[in-house]
């Protein structure tokens, strides 16, 4: 069963043209990108994740949280450490139950349709580990398996992706032997394995060397132009300045600005990111956050 | 894919991985192929060795006083001289000469002034032991002996070797010397022996491996568990490997079946390695007498009987850690937590393992111990009956079953699986935990099994003696039930915010249900009865059967017909519909398919009958008041079925009349009844559950939850 496929024409895709009007998905400069319907994959709802401190209080990790992001889009998911980055992936991805507040990924629940939401789902962490004892291509089979492929069909993904990803060289290898950037190109191979419409990554590029960092980038862009969603966690911001179509900024839980770069920069004056980034959490510290 | 094309998969990836683990394998091959034969050739030629040894030094022998010190050497020259005229006389190269004992050989005897220095110097170890003969005077007169004291240090082995070899020197001499006084008195030999005691053992020859193979195994099977349990869970944690495997749309459940089967077969494969290693290394090296005493054969027949008897042991133990290593973050962590499971497990294993012990009472459902005394039994040929080795194998499979539902809650978990979420204590808090409506299949499943023996182990100490009456049992049994069977599922429910009223399906059922619930619990009695005694004729009653059937009917005969009513009937059917219909229906039936469900606690509801022989009757029953409850959405169906159902039964010893009216002897229990009877009865079975087929409407369901605020 080809998921992507099914979500793609399937009734279960929830297209919310109150608020996204008709625009098309893609970048906002027009230079590339999908002409798809503006379909909301992502709608994360009023998100809120508290956990049990030591003292017996509760820490709010994740605050209110709400953001939508359209098919073919990637969400720029930013803010500094402790901000709830990760907190926030989990809970998208059903890893983790939100103690309040709802998230939808492709029109699916992911507190009461987990299943459904992971069946959609690649999920690439930079701390992601691989079975040390299983070649780069076992591996791959076993997780195409596991998303529900038959023997024959698991292999030949295994092989596309294989191709796809430059890992032919190494496919051979049980992953124990991989350098830090081969294993990440594994990784990545995983997540896309059974072609899932959303990918979430949460500091994909973490601890990888120049050549490797740039490899893994230009498949995130493959990615999103082949018109999957993507949610990209990363404290690289020049990164997200060249990658990602919409930034949410996070910040003690709570996302403090959201929108197009371009939109960034006009409202807070600044050129880089990182600026942006300072001067966002200073204005949420006096006056509040910009949010659209 | 269905479920076991998924359990499949991750089945063959995980055997794959652990089998290609060098550690597994160092584990699971080298240890028994090389390291068993290895310590048991060494051990065996070290103690050979030190015999030999022992042989060829010079014992030093202290005697009290320098006339004594002359007698005891006059002995020992003299001892020498009659075993050699012995030898000679059954030719030297007869096996009955070889067979003969070599006397004390090179002694060195000293003597001492006191009996006290001849002890500081064995305390010491100067000397090997010490003899003190009352008096110095070797031959006596008829009327007269001569006491003498060996001193020996006996946690010295050379102490201990030299004691022996004296006291066989003074049996002969003492032997030869009764002979002699017999030859004057011109008596026969057997003036002295007016008894000849001969001791037949009627064991079978392997009894030393009989006591010791079960615990070996058991422990080589728990160590054959160890490591695959805790790289597959908490190794998978620490390797980071987890996150991914935990989005990928896979239940937890079917990924812990998969790692519990791969660890499953691997303990299984560790001993079976172990035993054909220890079979062979006794068998080939030459230790199969030694060790079998008699004949050497080694029973290979019932090694394998043994090894099929382990599979339920290895399914518990490998079920048992891999709970305890879910719940691990690290390999680390995982260790500290298996090693006291391993002491936890080796305190029954060890009771089981004592000769004394036997499979009965509380040891037929106690983990582990009474799957250790399974082993012995069977290697030893004990005879015991089916009965016995069902309650073993079943409780051994409910206590797995609850120790995978266990792993499956924790292993899932979201402050197991990361480490900076929270504190794993936030599992067990009362504050943290979400209201739900039934309980989670490891909570019903827990509580069951730690219930099962407990109760088995009640029923046990108030079973009635010989010519005791059952009314104590039943009496105590009831006041014992409500609190057992309903409050503590209740607390357990209230703890973890479940709702009580949901899991009990405390509601109002519709009348078509009521009418079906009395229907059933009137005629059920008899397919019950017919079924019963059908069984009866095809396999016989197992010992004890039928005067547990009388003793039961003599005491109701002796009991009033209310307390007959409350203590078979109401409370009964009240505290087990609550739990088996209630509670365990209510979780099994949140997690898995409606017929799985009725099933599953059908089972369990005839398992803690204790009785293999109403099993299938028993079980039957479960399924049918499962149904109503479930159809009905209402306990109380179930409730009046199982009431009328028990009340005709306990009622009628009370009332011979009652089966006379129907046409039946109540002298004679075993008869079949009437034939239009068996038929109503049946066709009236199957209206009651026709009736109560059709289940409530969604819209009564809507409104209940509606009332009860969810």
């Amino acid at each position: 069963m080809n998921v992507g496929a099914q979500i793609k024409h399937g009734g279960s895709v929830r297209v919310n043209a109150g608020r996204s009007g008709g625009l098309k998905a893609g970048r906002p400069d027009g230079k590339r990108g999908l002409q798809c319907p503006a379909v909301d994959m992502i709608v994360a709802d009023k998100l809120v994740k508290l956990f049990p401190t030591p003292d017996g209080r509760e820490k709010r990790a994740v605050n209110g949280l709400s953001f939508t992001v359209r098919q073919g889009q990637i969400y720029g998911l930013l803010g500094p450490n402790g901000a709830g980055k990760t907190t926030t992936l989990r809970m998208l991805s059903g890893l983790m139950a939100p103690t309040s507040g709802t998230a939808r990924l492709a029109g699916f629940d992911v507190g009461t349709q987990p299943q459904r939401v992971k069946e959609i789902l690649g999920f690439l962490t930079a701390n992601t580990g691989l079975y040390q004892r299983l070649t780069a291509r076992e591996l791959l089979v076993y997780f195409a398996q596991l998303h529900q492929m038959g023997r024959r069909a698991a292999s030949a993904r295994a092989a596309e992706l294989i191709e796809w990803l430059g890992i032919g060289s190494f496919a051979h290898l049980r992953c124990g032997a991989l350098s830090t950037g081969q294993k990440q190109r594994v990784n990545i191979a995983r997540a896309l394995i059974a072609d899932p419409p959303i990918l979430i990554m949460d500091e994909p590029t973490l601890g990888l060397d120049v050549i490797s960092n740039r490899v893994i980038l230009e498949y995130i862009r493959k990615a999103r132009d082949s018109g999957k969603t993507i949610i990209l966690s990363t404290h690289y911001l020049d990164e997200a300045e060249t990658l990602c179509d919409e930034i949410g900024l996070l910040h003690e839980g709570i996302l403090v600005a959201a929108g197009t770069l371009d939109a960034l920069r006009a409202a807070t004056g600044e050129e880089r990111l990182s600026n942006i980034f300072l001067t966002t959490i200073h204005a949420d510290e006096k006056v509040g956050a910009i949010v659209p | 894919m269905s479920l076991s094309a998924r359990i499949r998969t991750i089945y063959g990836k995980e055997l794959v991985d652990i089998l290609r683990d060098r550690r597994t394998l160092i584990a699971m091959i080298i240890v028994p192929i090389v390291l068993y034969p290895l310590l048991m050739l060494g051990s065996i030629q070290a103690v050979s060795y030190q015999a030999d040894s022992l042989g060829e030094e010079v014992l030093v022998i202290g005697v009290v006083g320098e006339r004594q010190q002359q007698l005891l050497a006059m002995l020992i020259e003299r001892d020498h001289r009659a075993l050699a005229r012995e030898r000679r006389r059954l030719g030297p190269d007869s096996p009955e000469a070889q067979a003969l004992p070599v006397g004390i050989e090179k002694p060195r005897i000293v003597p001492f002034a006191s009996e006290a220095d001849l002890q500081e110097s064995i305390r010491e170890r100067s000397v090997h032991a010490g003899v003190n003969f009352e008096r110095d005077a070797l031959y006596l007169g008829l009327d007269e002996s001569n006491p003498i004291t060996i001193a020996a240090d006996l946690e010295d082995m050379r102490s201990e070797y030299v004691a022996s070899r004296l006291r066989e020197l003074f049996d002969r001499t003492a032997e030869r010397s009764n002979k002699r006084r017999l030859r004057q008195q011109q008596l026969p030999e057997q003036f002295l022996y007016p008894l000849s005691v001969t001791l037949h053992n009627l064991s079978s020859p392997p009894s030393i491996l009989g006591q010791i193979l079960p615990l070996i195994l058991i422990l080589m099977t728990i160590t054959g568990a160890i490591y695959p349990a805790i790289d597959l869970t908490a190794g998978e944690r620490e390797r980071g490997t987890l996150e991914s495997l935990m989005v990928s749309p896979v239940p937890v459940l079917d990924l812990i079946v998969g790692k519990f089967l791969v660890v499953t077969t691997v303990a299984i494969l560790g001993a079976t390695l172990n035993l054909v290693s220890v079979t062979a290394t006794v068998y080939f090296g030459g230790f199969d007498r030694m060790i079998a005493q008699t004949s050497g054969d080694i029973p290979v027949g019932r090694m394998l009987l043994i090894l099929v008897c382990l599979v339920p042991f290895a399914v518990l133990m490998s079920a048992i850690m891999i709970a305890v290593c879910s719940y691990a973050r690290t390999f680390k962590e995982a260790q500290n937590y298996v090693t006291p499971v391993i002491l936890a497990v080796l305190v029954p294993g060890g009771i089981a393992a004592l000769p004394a012990t036997r499979l009965e009472g509380v040891m037929l459902v106690m983990p582990v111990g009474n799957m250790v005394l399974l082993a012995r039994d069977l290697l030893l040929g004990a005879a015991m009956s089916y009965w016995t080795v069902t309650l073993v194998l079943l409780s051994t499979t409910l206590y797995a079953g609850a120790a995978v539902a266990v792993a499956a809650y924790v292993f899932g978990k979201e402050s197991v699986v990361f480490a900076d979420a929270a504190s794993i204590k936030v599992m067990f808090s009362r504050a943290l935990a979400r209201p739900t409506d039934a309980p989670s299949v490891p909570m019903a499943l827990i509580f069951v099994a730690l219930l099962f023996p407990t109760w088995f182990f009640i029923q046990s100490a108030l079973s009635p003696g010989p010519g005791e009456s059952a009314e104590y049992l039943l009496r105590t049994t009831g006041y014992l039930m409500p609190l057992l069977f309903v409050v503590l599922p209740a607390g357990v429910l209230w703890y973890w915010k479940v709702n009580v009223r949901e899991t009990f399906r405390l509601h109002w059922p519709a009348t078509r249900h009521l009418l079906a619930a009395l229907i059933v619990g009137a005629a059920a009695w008899v397919p019950a009865h017919e079924v019963s005694v059908f069984q009866r004729g095809l396999m016989g009653l197992p010992a004890g059967a039928e005067e547990s059937f009388e003793l039961l009917g003599s005491t109701i005969a002796q009991m009033s017909p209310g307390s007959v009513v409350v203590l078979l009937a109401l409370i009964p059917a009240i505290c087990e519909e609550l739990l088996f219909r209630g509670y365990l229906l209510g979780g099994l039936g949140a997690a898995s398919r409606k017929w799985t469900a009725i099933v599953a606690s059908a089972v369990v509801f005839a398992v803690f009958h204790f009785m293999l022989f109403k099993f299938a009757v028993t079980a039957a029953l479960g399924v049918v008041l499962a149904y109503l409850c479930w159809q009905s959405g209402s306990i109380l169906p179930a409730m009046v079925a199982h009431v009328v159902h028990n009340g005709l039964n306990a009622l009628s010893p009370l009332y011979p009349a009652w089966p006379r009216a129907l046409g039946l002897n109540p002298e004679d229990p075993w008869a079949h009844l009437p034939i239009p009877l068996v038929l109503a009865g049946c066709v009236a079975l199957a209206a009651g559950v026709w009736l109560s087929a059709r289940p409530v409407s969604r819209a009564a369901i809507g409104a209940r939850h509606a009332a009860s605020g969810n």
